[in-house]
């Protein structure tokens, strides 16, 4: 392990990886779902917790020049004296970091309606694996030529270390008003999410969660989440008083026409606070119910959220597994999650059972392998249900050329046998261990 | 395997989510993996089930918490963190392989034991102590190692150490008021302004008779836990009968309410029932007619009133009417002062209390006249030490009733 203060010590690091051969991991506060910065092959894990310096905040260009280590929610505290903040806001927000944020293009509620992170990045410096540091990208609002920024946002630590970000900062709002809409089944509230966006409401942000997920975050925060409900959908709307007035209305009119039971709007900005507190709190709060989770990502079209999830509920059932639900409605961004307990004997393969037939059911149904959580060690080996071989290959020649030793966080994101130097295995996988 | 005798439900309802890493104060300042809640029961658990040794960097990893207990506050799935961390240390104080064999190291550990087990539990030797430590003082005789502008103790003075609390001493009131060791030696105005405000709440007041001189929380929390239950069952035998316990030390009064696991007894869990912070108190009975006195007042809230006790919002009525409060934003983190931590683990210690003092700063703690109030003896010498303007609730109180103290 390793931590860098400056981007002159993260690239001698590389550098000495280089020389050794020695692979290498960069990491934040590890709070990935995908296990994008766990060490393979006793990588050198670089930790970039000690970079944590927000450098500059220019209010007129609205634009946050930070190291890697800063705290996403750090960030927003920051310019909240200045009336700004860092729009992606992943649930862990409170403890993930932006240089993670950008390993993973990390998504968040109110991704919704401001774009995930590669929408608010403008300018990466990195530590190449080569050992150079450069700067993708520009604070121009259009930088000409090939967008190696938009490259490397997302690219999960395997096109080299992030270690300066410069991130466009938001004007919050005039006026937000939140609201819990509260279901007696979940298909009324997943029909709700479709119809609001059939009807050109767009929410800024717009959450689901399942009664047991409920009753668990209600357990921890004492929100006055409905412990009887099926379903609640967490609708934050914002913008100009005159307009969410009018939006608020009809999201009201919209949930009780498919059955909504109640309408709550947040009275207080502490009310308002304690509702998301639940909802961003809800993966922490698991082991209220038991120790161990396997939390999934998949996007599907939203128009078929109400048939995804009776199939992903029936998955469960077949099983006899406990299934959640705690989502990015309004994105179609699910996030099935399965709770268990590892001591049970046989229990991980009925999970990786159910898993596997839930990512290839959101697939059959026109969605993709993964939201926001990024691909990592736990999708590797499923992105070829999403992509062709001829993907791949551009995939993995891509990356080949920000990283032509392989030493960049290797053995994750793309599947064995697309990178340069690795055994093509198109016809079926070779084991592990196999002397070639 | 069960080295280190944890309940193995509370060490696995963990599910490393990482919530509490900003809520904990040493992960804040060093940013290691090893020095956060996930880290050090990551940390547990291996030793726990025999995959790693207890060796030196074990033992440091868990000498390093300041037991603030944020990450229990933060934690989703409420994880018992500090049981974990009590019970891991006082399996660490029974276990031979963890003790340091390096002669400073024994030096330390019988300096350790000097203080544990006699001069915090005898109030006479305490007392006598600070006249000895004021004179030194006085004669500039202590070095600056260890001087007030160090983190060391505070300066005393004579007239402190001179306070008298006129009230009957083990008889029946109707409230008790537990004084306590270090904070009876050298914060005893404090008590006062405490006996003060209870008195114009129209109430005879009592503190404890011989015996009940330490609450054993230190002792606890350094996995001293047999001198610990000794220290509650005196303390226990100091306050009769079913008068409430009211205590103006937010730690006293967490390890007071937590007589109930460290004894096991009915007894306990019925006297714990009998225990209030002192705000709690006051707020609960009716807060006395206040002035207001036009004064700033910048709140800080005791980790162990806050993430323990989990009554620091009564401060926040117990003054609004008397001053302007204003909170720091930072989620109630640390001061780093934890009881004897600033004394154990200085640098880390210091390190914890800068990042404190620029959140108080951020909220204009530093400004003239303006005042920092803090209901626990540790933080308010860390933060004087800091260069705040410190002061307790009730001495707050007191300075803004409108009748004044009797």
């Amino acid at each position: 392990m390793c931590f860098p203060r400056s981007a002159s010590d993260a690239a001698a690091a590389v550098r000495a990886a280089r020389v050794h051969g020695v692979p290498y991991v960069a990491r934040g506060s590890g709070t990935g779902l995908a296990g994008g910065a766990t060490p393979l092959d006793d990588a050198l894990v670089i930790v970039t917790t000690q970079m944590n310096r927000v450098l500059e905040v220019d209010i007129d260009e609205r634009i946050a020049i930070v190291e890697p280590g800063v705290l996403n929610l750090d960030l927003s505290r920051h310019t909240r004296p200045q009336g700004l903040h860092y729009a992606p806001d992943p649930s862990s927000q409170q403890a993930c970091s932006i240089g993670g944020n950008v390993g993973t293009n990390a998504g968040g509620p109110h991704c919704l309606s401001s774009g995930v992170t590669s929408a608010h990045v403008l300018m990466v410096e990195a530590v190449l694996p080569t050992g150079d540091i450069a700067e993708l990208g520009s604070l121009a609002p259009d930088t000409p030529g090939y967008d190696l920024r938009g490259a490397f946002v997302g690219s999960e630590g395997t096109m080299g270390i992030c270690t300066k970000v410069a991130v466009r900062l938001m004007p919050n709002p005039p006026l937000v008003r939140t609201m819990l809409l509260d279901f007696m089944s979940v298909e009324a509230a997943g029909a709700t999410v479709s119809a609001m966006i059939a009807a050109g409401v767009v929410p800024a942000a717009l959450e689901m969660m399942d009664a047991e997920i409920t009753r668990a975050v209600e357990d921890f925060v004492g929100a006055g989440y409905p412990r009887d409900a099926a379903a609640v959908l967490l609708c934050e709307i914002d913008g100009l008083i005159e307009g969410v007035d009018y939006q608020v209305s009809e999201v009201r009119r919209i949930a009780q026409s498919h059955g909504a039971r109640s309408v709550r709007i947040a009275q207080t900005e502490a009310e308002r606070q304690l509702l998301w507190k639940g909802r961003k709190s809800a993966f922490g709060a698991i082991a209220r119910i038991a120790p161990d989770y396997y939390l999934h990502d998949a996007v599907v079209p939203r128009t078929k959220l109400v048939q995804v999830l009776e199939s992903v509920y029936a998955i469960a059932r077949a099983e006899q597994l406990t299934m959640m639900n705690v989502f990015h409605a309004g994105d179609g961004n699910l996030h099935p999650l399965i709770v268990f307990d590892s001591r049970e004997p046989g229990i991980w393969e009925r999970v990786h059972e159910a898993g596997s037939r839930i990512l290839h059911t959101c697939i059959d149904a026109g969605g993709v392998l993964s939201g926001e959580h990024g691909v990592g060690m736990e999708k590797r080996d499923l992105m070829p249900l999403q992509f062709s071989s001829d993907d791949l290959a551009a995939q993995g020649r891509l990356v080949d050329a920000f990283d032509p030793d392989g030493l960049a966080n290797p053995r994750k994101v793309l599947p064995h046998g697309w990178r340069c130097g690795e055994v093509q295995q198109r016809g079926g996988t070779i084991p592990d261990d196999t002397w070639i | 395997m069960n080295i280190l005798g944890l309940d193995d439900d509370e060490l696995i309802s963990c599910v490393g989510c990482g919530l509490c890493l900003p809520h904990c104060p040493t992960y804040r300042v060093t940013g290691l993996e090893i020095a956060s809640p996930r880290g050090r029961i990551a940390a547990m658990r291996a030793v726990e089930t025999g995959v790693a040794p207890i060796d030196a960097p074990f033992v440091d990893a868990m000498q390093e918490c300041v037991q603030c207990r944020g990450c229990e506050a933060a934690c989703p799935s409420g994880v018992p963190f500090g049981h974990l961390m009590e019970d891991t240390r006082a399996a660490l104080e029974l276990n031979a392989a963890s003790r340091p064999t390096a002669l400073a190291a024994r030096v330390r550990r019988g300096l350790e034991w000097i203080g544990y087990r006699v001069v915090l539990p005898n109030h006479r030797v305490l007392i006598a102590l600070s006249w000895l430590l004021l004179v030194a003082q006085r004669l500039h005789l202590v070095p600056k190692r260890f001087g007030p502008q160090r983190f060391g103790p505070p300066l005393l003075t004579r007239s402190s150490l001179m306070t008298k609390l006129d009230v009957s001493s083990g008889a029946l009131g109707d409230a008790w008021l537990f004084t306590g060791c270090v904070m009876d030696a050298w914060q005893r105005p404090t008590h006062l302004a405490a006996l003060q405000v209870l008195q114009a709440t129209g109430l005879r007041v009592a503190v404890p008779g011989r015996g009940g001189d330490c609450c054993g929380a230190l002792h606890e929390h350094a996995g001293r836990r047999a001198e610990a239950q000794h220290l509650a069952r005196k303390v226990m035998q100091s306050m009769p009968g079913d008068a409430p316990i009211v205590v103006d030390s937010a730690g006293c009064g967490a390890a007071l309410k937590q007589y109930g696991r460290l004894l096991g007894t009915e007894a306990a869990t019925d006297f714990s029932r009998r225990v209030f912070d002192f705000s709690e108190f006051v707020v609960q009975r009716g807060v006395p007619a206040t002035r207001a006195t036009g004064r700033t007042v910048v709140v800080q809230d005791p980790c162990h009133l806050r993430h323990v006790q989990k009554s620091h919002m009564a401060v926040r009525s117990l003054l609004s009417d008397g001053y302007e409060l204003v909170d720091t934003d930072d989620d109630g983190l640390c001061c780093g002062a934890g009881g004897a931590y600033s004394v154990l683990q200085p640098d880390l210690s210091r390190e914890i209390a800068m990042r404190k003092s620029a959140a108080l700063r951020a909220a204009g703690a530093d400004r003239p006249g303006v005042l920092v109030c803090s209901a626990n003896p540790g933080c308010a010498m860390q933060l004087t030490q800091a260069g705040f303007s410190v002061q307790h609730p009730a001495e707050l109180l007191r300075d803004a009733l409108k009748e004044g103290p009797r």
